[in-house]
């Protein structure tokens, strides 16, 4: 039977091809899109993983998750340096951590932060060491740089087309193992330099920056978004630079206090100076720290105490499961089309199929003339359409399988998070409902052949 | 072999004001060679599908060796059928694809009969029809040659009636000459009752008995009897 049945798909092959790649294409899709945002789900969740709670400057909820842990670029109010201050004095704060954005370096993004952030949720170095001087750097594994190389970071991104900052160099230190995440594309550096690239933070400037720090942080995100094209952590930076600048001006008296403003209110690092990550409550503005409490029941309080109206404490999680309800509808539409193009691709197959069967009248009823019994030409005619519609399926899983890779890896370049792209028992059930709905609808032109007088098969 | 009775037999089809036979009485004796012939819309292929269990009569009784085929269920005729009546038709309903061999086998794989011994009297019975390739793919044979496996497939389980529908129709002179004989040395050799429906006077002039039909009626018989309708 089988031997007669592989004969039969040879002599018609072409139609068989064009079922198998229908039943193939309208399979693949849906299981992409359901591969896809379960890794998409998945990878998020893990990149969030190591970060409990993310205190920021109120405003959004999601932007302020995305841009501290997913280190997407985009605008972000800043919050008194004093929240800093008080939180790394919180008994119930295991360690916290600052983190600083905005400049760029050969596409990979610039992160200020602390030697306390890195040693708590990576284990080790892949190579090298960690930063302890302002001029240092440490890479994530997918920077594609070596321990020993320079970076000259850039305003904003190389897309932005903004200036690289006259004069700062990093010299990467270390380079950390793969995590997965956004940060395996980052590249940190003391937020201590981040300030001081930006002219914030410089000791002999304490006073200024007391005097003006509040009026920088008063910067809305309108005037943020400068005519620079400066991300607005930038732009209310240099904001506060220029009234710092100001200041100075006023001070000095008759100076030209727009002279050096595109410029001159950049400042520089010193590369040797060594770390202070003892942050006082005059500590410039952040646009996000990271907090790691003690326990749950700190989180808890911590999230409520720091959730009022200047700043926003907010659980990564709790952002990922909203965002995953907005994914999750878009998963039901992409899935309803895919649902969709699936049944039409069966109905188009029923009508093929037993089109198919009426031209092969008398070819069934001469198998039935000649002995053949009932049942085995319903079992000829089943097998055959359940195999090209199986085998679809199964191409169907594989293509499937390979898109969500494709796009995974493509995602995975452009964001460092690693989407898990993997089959799971979920998709072997809706694997066997396929096949099941498969042999179902075999039977229709099955049964119109076990139901054919071969007499009147022969007449046909 | 099988002897045939036929007793008042009518096939009706719905639309059609009378049958499209009718056959009062018939007998055909046990390895009895009879020819049916008779014009286009006579109703030889309506005979050939009632005596062969492939259609129920409207009424009357087929009576092969003693079984009346027309109170069996429509299963029970197919396995009736494969077991006792070999079918040779005039477009031989070969299945491309296959090879030679495997076109003779098919039936009786596909009635999960097929032991090494059919195996080795299918090659046994292409050698005997004068065929020596039997991997040969069948789209690749001449009509006379497929009509040959056809013959072969016809008789491998050594069927009591050999039943030809045409045999020689669509073969040319030399071709059909050849097929005729064959079917005549085969269902000698085996024992077979044979039914011929032809036009080919030559294979009709080799046949014991001529059963003529004529509106579904059987106007004539080889033998001089004729059979009133």
């Amino acid at each position: 039977m089988i031997r007669f049945i592989l004969a039969d798909l040879r002599r018609l092959w072409a139609g068989a091809v064009v079922v198998v790649l229908l039943v193939a294409l309208a399979t693949a899709l849906g299981v992409t899109v359901t591969l896809q945002e379960r890794a998409l789900r998945l990878g998020s969740a893990r990149a969030a993983d190591k970060f409990d709670l993310v205190i920021g400057a109120a405003g959004s909820e999601t932007q302020l998750v995305l841009s501290s842990i997913f280190l997407q670029p985009a605008p972000l109010p800043l919050m008194p340096g004093e929240v800093l201050a008080k939180l790394s004095k919180d008994p119930r704060v295991t360690w916290v951590a600052p983190v600083g954005f905005g400049d760029s370096f050969a596409g990979y993004p610039l992160v200020g932060t602390t030697r306390a952030l890195i040693g708590s949720t990576v284990s080790g170095f892949a190579a090298g060491r960690m930063f302890e001087r302002e001029g240092e750097a440490v890479i994530g594994a997918a920077v594609n740089l070596s321990v020993g190389a320079e970076i000259k970071p850039m305003h904003g991104t190389a897309q932005m087309g903004g200036e690289t900052h006259a004069g700062v160099v990093y010299h990467v230190t270390g380079k950390l193992p793969p995590t997965g995440t956004p940060w395996d594309r980052a590249i940190l550096v003391p937020i201590q330099a981040v300030w001081h690239v930006h002219g914030l933070g410089h000791d002999h400037e304490h006073e200024e920056e007391e005097h003006h720090e509040g009026e920088a942080l008063q910067v809305t995100q309108a005037a943020a978004a400068d005519e620079h094209g400066h991300t607005p952590l930038e732009a209310t930076r240099e904001h506060a630079g220029d009234l710092r600048h100001e200041g100075e001006a006023a001070e000095a008296g008759g100076h030209d206090e727009h002279a050096d403003e595109d410029h001159d209110h950049h400042g520089t690092i010193d590369a040797d100076a060594s770390i202070d990550e003892n942050f006082a409550a005059d500590a410039p503005g952040l646009p996000a720290v990271l907090v790691k409490p003690k326990t749950i029941a700190d989180a808890y309080k911590l999230r409520q105490e720091y959730r009022n109206g200047n700043t926003l404490a907010v659980f990564p999680g709790e952002v990922l499961t909203s965002l995953y309800a907005t994914l999750g509808d878009a998963r039901m539409v992409l899935s309803a089309v895919a649902a969709g193009s699936q049944g039409l691709v069966a109905a188009a197959l029923v009508l093929v199929t037993v089109t198919h069967i009426g031209q092969r009248r008398r070819q069934i009823g001469a198998l039935r003339a000649f002995g053949a019994p009932r049942l085995s030409v319903f079992a000829i005619v089943w097998l055959e359409l359940f195999l090209l519609v199986a085998v679809g399926i199964g191409l169907g899983f594989l293509t499937g399988l390979a898109a969500a890779r494709l796009i995974a890896d493509a995602f995975t370049v452009r964001s460092g998070i690693i989407l898990p792209v993997g089959f799971t028992g979920e998709d072997w059930r809706m694997a066997l409902i396929l096949l099941g709905a498969a042999a179902v609808l075999s039977a229709v032109p099955a049964i119109l052949a076990y139901r054919q007088s071969p007499a009147a098969a022969l007449r046909a | 072999m099988l002897s045939l009775h036929i007793d008042n037999l009518a096939k009706s089809f719905p639309g059609l004001g009378s049958p499209v036979l009718l056959v009062d009485f018939l007998a055909i004796a046990a390895g009895e060679r009879v020819a049916v012939t008779g014009g286009s819309g006579s109703g030889k292929s309506t005979f050939i599908n009632v005596v062969t269990g492939l259609e129920r009569p409207t009424s009357g009784k087929v009576v092969w060796s003693g079984e009346d085929v027309t109170r069996f269920s429509e299963t029970a005729r197919d396995r009736w059928r494969a077991e006792h009546v070999g079918l040779v038709m005039q477009d031989f309903h070969l299945f491309p694809g296959l090879s030679a061999v495997e076109n003779v086998l098919l039936p009786a794989r596909l009635a999960r009969v097929a032991d090494a011994a059919l195996t080795a009297r299918a090659h046994d019975l292409l050698k005997s029809v004068g065929l020596y390739r039997p991997d040969q793919k069948i789209e690749t044979m001449s009509r006379g040659e497929m009509q040959r496996v056809a013959i072969a497939r016809a008789v491998l389980r050594k069927p009591g009636v050999i039943v030809a529908d045409e045999p020689t129709a669509s073969l040319d002179l030399e071709a059909g000459e050849v097929v005729g004989r064959l079917l005549l040395d085969i269902a000698g050799e085996t024992g077979s009752t044979l039914i011929v429906v032809s036009h080919d006077q030559r294979l009709i002039g080799r046949l014991d008995r001529r059963l003529t039909l004529g509106a579904g009626r059987i106007v004539a018989d080889g033998r001089g009897e004729e059979v009133a309708a």
